[in-house]
């Protein structure tokens, strides 16, 4: 059993269906989100609970290349394979999946994802900083709003919203204070404990008791339980690493290095920003924040580049690793201005295209050796 | 000691002069270890040594880990960076193509690694690949250099999967490309290949390594795609072996 409370996120997915089959059975609804820009306070406010979908699973991807494209990316494909094969509980409990069009492979993929479950899909502007861009990022809210209502038969107030993102605040207060405890000279935790602390189900009231309970624990963890100090304070950006493709936290932490922080979807990248509760227009509010989500989909995407460098000093990073999912264009497009960033802050960088198979881990990890050789190097 | 795809070598080196004292290899085969402790004592007899001359030993290499008789293991990069600064003081980069893997390796001015790239997941652009297209093509390897000098019209090889390359090579064959323009076009292919994953070239010294820098012809596709003159290494095969060797014999302080 592990300290600190930490095993209670081991059979994270057991509570997660447990609960979910309770809410199912009482005619909860249960919502299916399959990206960080749908506002699970939406979902929320209308007494339903959003689950996330995103596929980590390799073994579904053979029958999503049935009918996608082997070259688009494995956590699309991972998650269509879900749905064909009728693998996913919560995707079969599901009585709405609310998508957007973040990328093409997405979008295309939640045509064929349509035609087995009810779907609303957001059209998300790309343009983050045009006025245009964020009207007509709030019409889609809007209009989620009301598709909620008349299907679930229940009125969003804008009270109702502000308690949603109360609690949404009150999650994303708690994940982040779990992760900035990584910028201690000792990490608490290896960054694959910290990627385990989280749920597929949004704002559980056990899991917000549990984030807390560690919150608590953590800072007394005794040195023999912590990695080593001596580790290669590695930051992670890139790509998620959903539930099922963990091999790649283990991976970089096979060789005496700690993954202090995770720019990603899986990491921080969602939970550094809080929404204003007390706004005028709560709304308004939520789609502020959710649209300035830094995703590479975004163009041009210079937040992402100006968080990294705050979290580079933040986290004392000695090298900068980024995770590229094969067939995800525009991540591997920014990964060249990772890059430069890297090379600015005078760090090592490594980038790694890879997909869910284990069968180029011996050469991800000679890549990752010889990174980390190097940075030894430059402590002497 | 450097554990290959294809080969393994040793080299012995003086922990209070680091000169290299002898150098050796073997071929590759199923019990690495074994054969890495045969060749290791062969050496040693030959120069008159024990095991107990031995201060420490690095192992490198996609067998590193494998190899019984090493203290410790260090990736192959970091070793042939080593090595070839060892051998070539003012090395800028080094291109390093072994058996089954290409790398581009930048250097900074105290011969530490800067950045490095290394291709993925398939042979394309390595030892291996030229062996496929040497044996298809019934040119030993060694004489590939001398046939692409004597090309008029290098082909262009698009497919820069070993197995797709080879039947793309049986294609060119049967349209009348001649053995000459073949072997030019497809060093031209992987020197661009590696070009391509330098990235920024350096002003420097650029230095070439590896088996295949015993290939003639591949250093002049290199510098040709690269714009840049290229160096071969003095001893190509060896500098994995001993910058493993540099590096165990720093890690002992030098101790007798």
């Amino acid at each position: 059993m592990k300290d600190c409370g930490l095993d209670w996120f081991e059979e994270m997915v057991e509570h997660c269906y447990q609960k979910a089959t309770e809410f199912h059975e009482a005619g909860t609804p249960i919502i299916g989100i399959l990206c960080e820009y749908t506002p699970r306070e939406l979902i929320l406010a209308a007494g339903a609970w959003p689950v996330c979908l995103c596929g980590g699973d390799a073994d579904m991807i053979p029958a999503a290349e049935t009918l996608l494209p082997a070259g688009i990316c494995p956590l699309i494909k991972s998650t269509f394979g879900y749905s064909l094969n009728q693998a996913n509980p919560f995707l079969e409990m599901a009585s709405l999946l609310v998508a957007e069009t973040t990328c093409d492979g997405k979008k295309k993929m939640y045509e064929r994802l349509a035609e087995r479950h009810p779907m609303h899909v957001l059209e998300l502007p790309q343009k983050t900083g045009d006025p245009d861009a964020r009207i007509h990022w709030i019409r889609e809210l809007q209009k989620l709003r009301t598709v909620l209502e008349e299907r679930f038969n229940v009125a969003i107030t804008d009270e109702r919203l502000r308690d949603a993102i109360r609690l949404m605040n009150r999650e994303r207060r708690l994940r982040r204070a779990l992760a900035q405890e990584m910028r201690s000279a000792t990490p608490p935790l290896s960054g694959r404990e910290l990627l385990d602390l989280k749920s597929l189900i949004a704002c559980l009231p056990d899991d917000l008791a549990a984030y807390e309970r560690i919150a608590g624990a953590l800072p007394g963890r005794p040195a023999d339980a912590r990695p080593s100090p001596d580790n290669v304070r590695v930051l992670l950006t890139g790509v998620p690493v959903p539930h099922g493709a963990e091999r790649i936290l283990d991976l970089l932490e096979a060789d005496h290095a700690t993954v202090v922080c995770q720019e990603n979807c899986t990491g921080i990248k969602p939970v550094t920003e809080e929404v204003d509760a007390e706004a005028d227009d709560p709304l308004t509010a939520l789609a502020d924040v959710y649209l300035h989500l830094p995703c590479s989909v975004m163009t041009p995407n210079s937040e992402r580049m100006r968080r990294l460098g705050e979290l580079a000093r933040e986290y004392r990073a000695e090298c900068v690793v980024e995770l590229i999912w094969h067939g995800c264009l525009t991540y591997d497009i920014e990964a060249a201005y990772t890059r430069e960033l890297a090379a600015q802050f005078g760090l090592p960088y490594l980038r790694i295209e890879t997909d869910y198979s284990p069968n180029d881990d011996a050469r991800i990890a000679l890549r990752l050796g010889a990174l980390y050789e190097t940075v030894r190097a430059a402590r002497r | 000691m450097d554990a290959g795809s294809r080969a393994i070598k040793i080299a012995l080196l003086d922990t209070r002069t680091r000169a290299v004292v002898a150098t050796g290899s073997c071929d590759q085969g199923i019990n690495q270890s074994a054969l890495a402790s045969d060749l290791l004592a062969r050496l040693l007899a030959e120069q008159g040594l024990d095991a107990g001359s031995i201060a420490a030993t690095v192992a490198t290499g996609y067998g590193r880990h494998a190899v019984a008789a090493a203290d410790r293991a260090v990736t192959e990069i970091t070793c042939h960076a080593t090595g070839v600064y060892h051998l070539h003081a003012d090395v800028a980069a080094v291109i390093d193509i072994g058996g089954q893997d290409s790398k581009f390796i930048h250097l900074g001015t105290n011969g530490l690694v800067v950045d490095f790239s290394m291709n993925d997941r398939c042979a394309a652009g390595t030892g291996r690949f030229l062996e496929v297209v040497a044996q298809r093509l019934d040119v030993p390897i060694a004489s590939l250099g001398e046939h692409a000098r004597r090309a008029d019209k290098p082909a262009s090889i698009s497919s820069m999967c070993v197995v797709f390359a080879e039947s793309e090579l049986i294609g060119l064959l049967a349209s009348g490309t001649s053995r000459e323009n073949i072997i030019a076009g497809v060093c031209r292919a992987i020197a661009q290949r590696i070009a391509a994953m330098a990235g920024r070239i350096p002003a420097g010294k650029i230095v070439f390594t590896g088996g295949v820098a015993r290939v003639a012809g591949m250093r002049d596709a290199l510098a040709e795609a690269l714009r840049h003159p290229v160096t071969v290494a003095s001893d190509p095969c060896m500098t994995g072996a001993i910058g493993a060797a540099i590096i165990a014999a720093r890690e002992n302080g030098g101790s007798e």
